[in-house]
């Protein structure tokens, strides 16, 4: 087992720390346990306000695609010809124009009941998100419109290999079908992470870690301050090695 | 202290940004410090050090970032704070920069991996 893999115990010692501070912050968690079995996972669910894009998104060219609709926030950095590096700045803004695109697909917006279930995976020593969504009539939500209600910021990738990313799955503790955040490329992002951790000697709750990439793919928050009160910012040390 | 062959001042992050190449800063926005480190073999940015508008969002950023390296749609990138979580794409940097900064700056860590598949 390599250092930066989880195992069980350690999932359930993850769980249990975020369970407690979800307590403090009121966000929702609770632990749920199989009948008849030491299995257990973490539940919540939440309502969430989702526009639903019933055409594919655009080409990410120039625009920025902003989830929520009242407000738009443009990114026209390549307007300004960053495209060609900057000679020797040593310090550049990062400037937004009034004429940068915005592209608002707000085609129907509607509030949606999410339940998301982090378990344990065997196979990928890894947590695994399991979420379910309906309408608030109570009909679930297709796998399609899933995928169209995925945040933006990572729809491009979505679309690429969609059936590697989220998938429709049968719960394995449940039984029931659920959709799955596909827990392949867990290591890659985790990776960094607790290297970091490591060389520094600072814990990190690697469950909460990896919450925080993926619960915001399929809109679940993950407060941030889950992380400010686990690491408060003057014990950062600021002579980390570059 | 690190990156000392890069920053030879330290703008307060009170005062308004001393206009370098690009004034464009007409309005008040006020701007924080973002130190950008890549992790792994991610390619290293050639200008480190930016200032940010507070609302920017991470998912902003990260798009930035990504053309700016030129990346293609099957890589993603991620951004982590304090080297321990990713901060949601709709996150303000100048929340975070309240949070998570030190010694006047936001260090962000980022790094891309291939899409989730």
């Amino acid at each position: 087992m390599s250092w930066f893999e989880l195992n069980e115990e350690k999932f359930h010692h993850c769980c249990q720390l975020i369970l407690q501070q979800s307590e403090q912050l009121s966000d929702g968690w609770i632990w749920e346990v199989v009948q008849g079995s030491k299995e257990g996972y973490l539940r919540k669910t939440a309502l969430r306000s989702v526009t639903i894009d019933s055409k594919s998104v655009q080409k990410q060219k120039g625009s920025s695609l902003d989830p929520e609709p009242h407000t738009s926030y443009h990114s026209s950095v390549e307007q300004q010809g960053q495209e060609d590096e900057q000679p020797d700045c040593i310090k550049d803004d990062i400037d937004d124009e009034d004429a940068g695109i915005c592209m608002m697909t707000a085609n129907s917006s509607q509030v949606l009941q999410f339940e998301y279930h982090i378990l344990y995976s065997c196979s990928y020593s890894s947590p695994v998100l399991y979420f379910r969504a309906f309408t608030l009539e109570g009909r679930s939500l297709t796998l399609e419109e899933v995928w169209n209600s995925v945040h933006p910021n990572f729809r491009l990738c979505l679309q690429n290999s969609p059936l590697d990313t989220i998938t429709q799955q049968e719960h394995p503790l449940l039984g029931q079908p659920f959709f799955v955040l596909h827990p392949c490329r867990t290591k890659d992002f985790m990776r960094p992470v607790l290297q970091a951790a490591q060389d520094q000697h600072r814990p990190v709750n690697y469950v909460l870690s990896w919450l925080s990439v993926v619960g915001p793919v399929v809109g679940l928050d993950v407060p941030l301050k889950y992380s400010t009160q686990l690491h408060p910012a003057a014990s950062l040390s600021s002579t980390e090695p570059d | 202290m690190s990156d000392s062959a890069e920053s030879p001042t330290e703008t307060q992050k009170e005062e308004p940004q001393p206009p370098a190449d690009d004034s464009a800063t007409s309005e008040e926005k006020k701007k924080i410090d973002v130190l950008l480190k890549a992790v792994g073999d991610t390619p290293i940015m050639k200008t480190k050090k930016w200032a940010v508008d507070r609302g920017r969002t991470v998912q902003s950023l990260a798009q930035f970032i990504s053309r700016f390296l030129k990346l293609d749609g099957n890589e993603q990138l991620f951004i982590y704070v304090n080297q321990s979580f990713a901060p949601s794409p709709d996150q303000e940097v100048g929340v975070l920069f309240d949070c998570f900064g030190s010694d006047g700056k936001l260090v962000l860590h980022y790094c891309k991996s291939q899409a989730w598949g």
